[in-house]
């Protein structure tokens, strides 16, 4: 095991027996399930008006912010383990919900095509959702539509490519919570890969009398990341040999990870990135006219408008940070190729991406979050008042410390962006240079400091 | 250990140095004040102006006026939140005497992008985003000298 | 099957098929329970997203109903008239509000829009018509033609035109200023009847007064004009009619009567807001041009019929009579200084 892991099953055996029940994971499912239902009935059977409609206000406000402020930086991929979009798909070819049914698994089985293996489509995903973003997130229509639409297909990979194919490959959520899981202090690895190496029958893949193989196409014994672990714990139950461990671990280990990082994950940093800075500048900026642009008032300006974000996102932060790896390689010497340097050092964009994303959020959940008080007791805007709270107003939340967080995010972000871009340099150069390392993060630094100071800008300046 | 304690007084001498840029009052770049006079529109989704630029300390005298449907001015960090109808104007008064951006908001649900209708107050100096500015080149010389004196070995793969 | 995996399975089908389809059936109207009362469901949206929806409501005279409205566009404010007061204040979009009311004679009854809420606020309307139970066959007739209007069409006096003024005061005639005179001289007998002011310009009053009492200055008397026509107007009554005119008249007119609005420029913007001779429609009300030149009676029949070409909606189906006199008052507020 790396070093600065520290085991809890092994510190905890309550949580050991916890995590090896079948029951957590369905549980957890058929909450959420209810939840994402409720929503898609909101969004198509309920009121036209966003602020007062479940659909809207408990997925982008109330889920949005669990995810991108608590579960993802803080537990990885967990969200994946209870999603409820290919539950239906999952129990389907499991023929149960919580037991460990006979046999092999339900389904056509066809095979997902290699060229599809990545997060290509999961980053296009990801891209058509923001540039419509300003009408999914405030119509509660699209909304049910978007919904059911993944639920559908979830549920329709499960049945057709089995496993968890659908998340690790289409999902476009999964995409950005799989990079910054690589940011979460906790994992789920093997103790030992010698005990793997000599263990013949590889009960993890293929299933126990208790457990299913892992769903997520990954092999428990070689896994390295936090990037396609869904923290299922399928592994967990099927180990013969008790190797599988949960560590607490640095936040940011998996950012170093050397021998996986690939060009798809890399895009999927400047992606997000580049959304975060466009969301907070059409969005949670004063620009009317970006908005009406981003609003679809006219066809031709959202295509002008699209062609824009798709610009800055796909070409303009890519490109730019292009240039500054070739001046890092440059200054520091650095033998490999620029397209090894530009992919790995992406990576070193990832917690100043989520330090971005998280102070963006803050900013409207602080303010709309009043909101989901209002409408737990009139879901649907029918004139309801299940709890009483129906008649609460709008009141944004502790806006005066808004700034002050957003400045102590951002500037962890970039504190750990520049430590770990500084880390994959002393990576690329080999341990004993790491002199020219240091000099080679300055460019990387730079970039990052210039991002740094375009949210600044945005949200205080 | 010895190493984790030489590390933490390193950072101790930025951490202050980062107190003080936050902290430190900087009253003497105020402006006088002069009372101001502005229509803000109102209408679906965006404030006009966009963003209302003054000084600390100015009467800001602000005729609230909407061109469609009822809309509404919230202000973050002045306690101001009214309604608008179109053709009825709203006059809202008050003096500008915290510094930095504070966004005016519609706290009527307004159409579909009501959310997202925004508009900002800079009232000048903005020295909290000087101070963040300020807290950036810190966080970043600190950290490149941090990681300067304290090179670590890094695993090729870790 | 284990216990937990059939209270799974359970749970799973609950979920799917009874949350969408309990929503489903709530909106169908399976669960509603039976009242005594008769609710009925409106939808209140801009004309654009529908209007009121059901357009026409009937109702029974003499009985208690629900009326509960749901707003899923922009703010909107409810009220029902003429005459009966209702009014449900602002309803914002996402909101439902409910009112029970009694219709206590039959006949037909306007729902209608009292806030500005898009550039087709004025045809945001509905009809209700109450009937009479104990004959619920019989059409209920909308009220007949105004007494007033007819009159003046009778007259061959085209309510559509402009009646501008040609002589107009120097500055704002103020009543205060010449109620002393005005009790000190020897007024002519028509100015002093109500019926006569009612039918007749200022701009005629002031050259009939001119006419008479030649030693008087020209806006002395426009002053004794002001005391005249804002007279036997109590001050309750203007207070109520300003806050008619600012909800029902202020969008195009504008708050102080200048002639400008939010209303205007979405009629401006229709291609309406135009005379029938293509000139721009004259909408200041401050300006002693367009008002001093026309009659009580007349200004009286352009509200209730509306129209013009110019885009105006008619207030006839909304206000009673006395509130549309009301209004007038309130009209010459903008010309005469209480």
């Amino acid at each position: 095991m790396p070093e600065h892991r520290i085991d809890l099953l092994a510190r905890f055996p309550w949580l050991k027996e916890v995590l090896r029940s079948r029951a957590w994971q369905p549980a957890g499912a058929l909450f959420t399930l209810a939840c994402f239902v409720l929503a898609i009935s909101a969004g198509l059977l309920g009121t036209p008006a966003g602020a007062r409609n479940f659909g809207i206000i408990f997925v982008w406000i109330v889920w949005w912010a669990l995810l991108i402020i608590g579960l993802v930086p803080l537990f990885g991929r967990l969200w994946c383990a209870i999603c409820p979009i290919p539950a239906p798909g999952e129990w389907f070819q499991r023929r149960g919900i919580i037991r460990r049914s006979p046999g092999r698994l339900r389904g056509l089985g066809l095979r997902w095509p290699g060229r599809l293996r990545n997060i290509w489509l999961q980053n296009l995903g990801f891209l058509l959702v923001a540039l419509f973003s300003a009408i999914i997130l405030t119509r509660p229509a699209a909304t049910g539509w978007v919904l059911m639409g993944l639920l559908l297909v979830g549920t329709l990979f499960g049945m057709a490519f089995g496993q968890r194919v659908f998340c690790r490959y289409v999902c476009p959520v999964g995409g950005f919570i799989g990079l910054y899981a690589l940011l979460a202090p906790v994992e789920l690895r093997v103790r030992d890969r010698e005990v793997c190496r000599a263990h013949a029958s590889k009960d993890c893949l293929t299933g126990t009398a208790r457990s299913y193989g892992c769903p997520w196409l990954v092999y428990p014994g070689t896994l390295r990341r936090n990037a396609y672990c869904g923290l299922c714990a399928e592994c967990l139950r099927a180990c013969p040999q008790d190797n599988i461990a949960l560590n607490l671990r640095p936040f940011g280990a998996d950012l170093l990870v050397a021998g996986e990082r690939r060009l798809d994950e890399a895009y999927k940093a400047f992606i997000m990135l580049g959304c975060a800075l466009l969301y907070s500048a059409v969005l949670l900026g004063p620009w009317g006219w970006l908005k009406n642009l981003a609003n679809m008032q006219s066809l031709a300006g959202w295509a002008g408008y699209a062609a824009g974000f798709l610009a800055v996102a796909l070409v303009a932060i890519p490109g730019v940070f292009w240039l500054a790896t070739g001046l890092a390689r440059r200054i520091s010497g650095a033998a490999a190729p620029m397209r090894r340097l530009f992919v790995d050092y992406a990576y070193g964009l990832v917690p100043l991406g989520l330090a971005g994303w998280i102070a963006f959020s803050l900013s409207f959940v602080l303010v709309n979050g009043s909101y989901a008080l209002a409408v737990v007791s009139d879901p649907f805007g029918w004139g309801w008042d299940l709890l009483g709270t129906a008649h609460a107003s709008w009141r944004p939340w502790l806006t005066g410390f808004i700034p002050a967080l957003q400045v102590l995010l951002l500037l962890a972000g970039l504190a750990i962006s520049i430590t770990v871009t500084y880390r994959i340099a002393c990576q690329e150069q080999g341990a004993a240079f790491t002199g020219r390392a240091w000099w080679g993060t300055l460019p990387i630094a730079g970039f990052m400091t210039g991002v740094t100071v375009l949210f600044l800008r945005l949200y205080l300046g | 250990m010895m190493a984790m304690r030489l590390r933490i007084l390193t950072l101790l001498p930025f951490a202050l140095l980062a107190a003080a840029i936050w902290w430190v009052p900087l009253d003497g770049f105020a402006a006088a004040p002069a009372t101001r006079q502005v229509t803000i529109r109102a209408s679906q989704f965006a404030f006009d102006p966009p963003v209302l630029y003054v000084n600390r300390g100015d009467p800001v005298v602000v005729t609230l006026q909407s061109s469609d449907v009822v809309h509404g001015l919230y202000l973050d960090g002045y306690g101001i939140n009214v309604r608008v109808e179109p053709g009825l104007p709203q006059h809202i008064e008050f003096v500008a005497d915290k510094t930095g951006k504070f966004r005016y908001r519609c706290p009527v649900s307004c159409g579909s992008l009501h959310p997202f209708m925004v508009g900002e107050l800079v009232v000048s100096p903005n020295d909290m985003f000087a101070r963040a500015l300020g807290l950036t080149a810190l966080t970043v010389l600190a950290t490149l000298a941090f990681l300067r004196h304290f090179p670590t070995a890094v695993p090729a793969d870790a | 099957m284990p216990r937990r995996e059939v209270l799974a399975i359970v749970v799973a089908v609950l979920i799917l098929f009874g949350v969408p389809g309990a929503a489903l059936g709530y909106r169908l109207g399976w669960f509603a329970a039976p009242s005594a009362l008769r609710t009925i469901d409106v939808v209140a949206a801009s004309p654009e997203n529908g209007g009121f929806q059901p357009d026409v409501l009937r109702v029974p005279a003499g009985q208690r109903v629900r009326l509960r409205f749901s707003v899923p566009d922009v703010t909107h404010d409810i009220a029902i008239g003429p005459g009966l007061g209702i009014d449900l204040g602002q309803v914002d979009a996402g909101q439902v509000k409910e009112t029970e009311v009694t219709f206590a004679r039959p006949g037909r009854y306007t729902l209608y829009c009292n806030t500005w809420c898009s550039p087709n606020h004025w045809r945001m309307r509905a009809t209700i018509d109450a009937y009479d139970p104990a004959q619920p066959d019989e059409l209920v007739s909308p009220s007949g033609p105004d007494p007033v209007v007819a009159a003046l069409v009778e007259q061959g006096i085209d309510v559509d035109a402009l009646h501008p003024a040609a002589a107009v005061p120097a500055e704002k005639p103020s009543a205060s200023r010449s109620e002393a005179l005005a009790q000190k001289i020897q007024l002519p007998a028509e100015l002093e009847d109500a019926a006569w002011r009612r039918d007749h310009a200022p701009a005629q009053a002031h050259e009939a007064l001119m006419a008479r009492l030649p030693a008087l200055d020209s806006q002395s008397a426009w002053d004794i004009l002001a005391f005249l026509w804002l007279r036997d107007v109590p001050s309750t009554r203007l207070d109520q009619a300003a806050g008619q005119y600012a909800k029902a008249c202020a969008a195009c007119h504008g708050e102080s009567g200048d002639g400008e609005g939010p209303g205007l420029d979405a009629l401006r913007a229709q291609g309406l807001a135009r005379h029938h001779d293509g000139s721009e429609a004259s909408t200041a009300l401050d300006d002693p041009h367009t008002l001093l030149g026309g009659t009580s009676a007349l200004y009286y029949a352009k509200i209730r019929k509306g129209g013009m070409g110019t885009g105006m909606p008619d207030f006839g189906p909304i206000l009673t009579e006395d509130e549309t006199w009301a209004l007038v008052d309130d009209l010459w507020t903008f010309q005469f200084e209480p």
